[in-house]
């Protein structure tokens, strides 16, 4: 087998030119078909990334009464504190969360001039050692006895209580339905590349069978034979892949600084294991694809 | 080199049989010439022989390998045994003389050195050393069959085969293809040549086996053709 890769390289090279027509709709359809795998797989990187900062930022807010007893305050305080899913309870005063809303509400003071009396509950912030248990932490707090004695609106423990669970789901919800989608759209892009691959090989096979009918009556072995169109195919969705990392990476260099600066509040960025993974995913899913594809090609068009 | 032992093919079972009940033993180095109509069953016996196809019933051997027997992807190696001419020479016609004989030790994995030494020699064999640079389309029919026979011969098959080689060609170049033949003859060489041309059967006096609807009606050493005498 001591042939030079050489010979392989060089006939795969010179049919891509052959019937480059061909050849184009097959790395155009594998580009398109990469281009949303990687951005679907981009996304749901940002996404996560989102989520995780969000969970990090979860904390369960006990808003408490006006007036209640300092000694049932510290009795939830302490009992939460023993709870060794909780990291820290801090007491927030009324006057602490009236500043706090100063702060958030400074490009309007008016609004804040307007009051005349602090209508803010003081409350006991709880802090979580993982974001997962928030459930459960919630549920322990509507349970403990001390609660109903401290809570802003006992009847409605519900409105006592102010956690970010509420926007977690809905962010897995909704990248539940993009990844959805995009799995779906992704095969059917997979599926239009394969087909666009085996008939450019089919088109080759087709362009050389005068050669391909020479070599098997001279004796060229059936892996030689096919190995050129295997190599095309690959070469294709090859190329395919190469221009949509190329794509993305513009993405992530010009277009996502563009969107950081438009949401500041929301942490957009892709880690750079992250790139390396996508691109491994890029290239890899092209060479199966490209390989499949022009293998199907053979075994359908090339009897050797 | 060649053995059939009853050999029949049958392609469509309800039609008629291409062959029936052949039998033959070519020995090394003889020069055979099978003469028959068309529809007689040679194509099926060229066909036969280089695997291409697989007899309904009975054996063939051919250098040494039972055909029967062999496995599919064996089927190249065989082949690299038997040379190959065709009517219609096959040449490739993007590609020189030279490249066109050097094609077949590329494909088979030769070396370059080996491709640089037997290509220029197997090309003056046939007589074609100056044309070396010429693409098929610059070459008259004689030279572009003397160009398939370079090819079929640069490997040193034992066996070659030659099906119709002078069919495209006046009488005086089939003369010369077949003293080419024959010289490739003398250095060991099996040569089986299925063909129509009378004159050059009779003036020969090689062996000739004649087939008729598939089987073999005449099978002699020094003979003629034959037909409607």
């Amino acid at each position: 087998m001591g042939i030079n890769a050489g010979y392989f390289i060089r006939e795969s090279f010179v049919s891509f030119r052959r019937n480059w027509v061909m050849s184009l709709g097959a790395v155009i359809t594998i580009y398109l078909s990469l281009l949303l795998v990687g951005a679907s797989v981009g996304s749901s990187v940002v996404v996560n990334n989102i989520v995780e900062s969000v969970e990090d930022k979860v904390s369960i807010r006990i808003f408490l009464k006006d007036g209640a007893a300092t000694e049932d305050v510290d009795a939830l305080q302490a009992a939460l504190l023993a709870d060794d899913r909780v990291k820290e309870v801090n007491y927030t005063t009324k006057e602490e969360a009236l500043e706090e809303f100063k702060a958030t509400m400074e490009d309007s003071p008016e609004i804040v001039d307007q009051l005349e009396v602090n209508p803010l509950p003081a409350s006991l912030d709880v802090d979580l050692n993982d974001p997962q248990d928030v459930m459960d932490v919630v549920a322990t707090i509507k349970a403990n006895e001390t609660f109903p004695n401290v809570a802003d609106k006992p009847e409605e423990p519900e409105k006592s209580l102010k956690y970010g669970q509420q926007i977690v789901n809905q962010l897995f919800a909704f990248t539940r339905i993009l990844r959805t989608i995009g799995v779906a759209f992704i095969a059917m892009l997979a599926a239009i590349s394969l087909i666009f691959i085996n008939n450019s090989i089919r088109l080759a096979i087709y362009a050389r069978r005068k050669e391909i009918g020479i070599m098997r009556l001279v004796g060229a072995s059936n892996w030689f034979i096919r190995t050129p169109f295997l190599m095309e195919g690959v070469l294709q969705s090859l190329i395919g892949a190469v221009l949509a990392l190329g794509t993305l990476g513009v993405v992530t260099v010009y277009v996502m600084p563009v969107v950081r600066e438009q949401l500041p509040f929301l942490p957009f960025s892709i880690s750079s294991t992250a790139t390396i993974q996508i691109s491994l995913i890029l290239v890899v899913s092209g060479m199966i694809i490209g390989a499949v594809g022009s293998a199907f090609a053979l075994r359908r068009y090339l009897r050797v | 080199m060649i053995s059939m032992r009853n050999v029949g093919k049958r392609y469509v079972p309800d039609k008629p049989p291409a062959l029936v009940d052949v039998n033959v033993e070519i020995e090394q180095g003889e020069f055979v010439f099978l003469v028959g109509h068309s529809g007689s069953g040679k194509s099926t016996f060229i066909k036969l022989m280089l695997r291409e196809i697989l007899p309904t019933t009975g054996s063939i051997n051919v250098a040494g390998q039972d055909l029967i027997k062999m496995r599919n992807w064996k089927v190249p190696y065989l082949r690299r045994n038997i040379g190959c001419v065709f009517q219609d020479f096959k040449l490739l016609p993007n590609k020189t003389t030279y490249e066109n004989v050097a094609f077949a030790l590329e494909v088979i994995g030769r070396s370059k050195h080996v491709i640089r030494t037997q290509v220029p020699e197997v090309l003056r064999l046939v007589g074609l050393e100056d044309k070396i640079e010429s693409y098929p389309d610059e070459l008259s029919g004689g030279e572009q069959q003397r160009v398939s026979i370079a090819r079929a011969f640069v490997n040193r098959p034992p066996l070659l085969l030659a099906d119709e080689p002078t069919g495209n060609l006046d009488p005086a170049t089939s003369l010369g293809i077949m003293s080419l033949l024959s010289r490739i003859n003398k250095t060991g060489t099996t040569v089986l040549i299925a063909t129509h041309d009378r004159e050059m059967v009779d003036s020969m006096r090689k062996r000739v086996i004649a087939l008729e609807g598939g089987r073999i009606i005449r099978d002699q050493s020094r003979g003629v053709y034959g037909y409607g005498d």
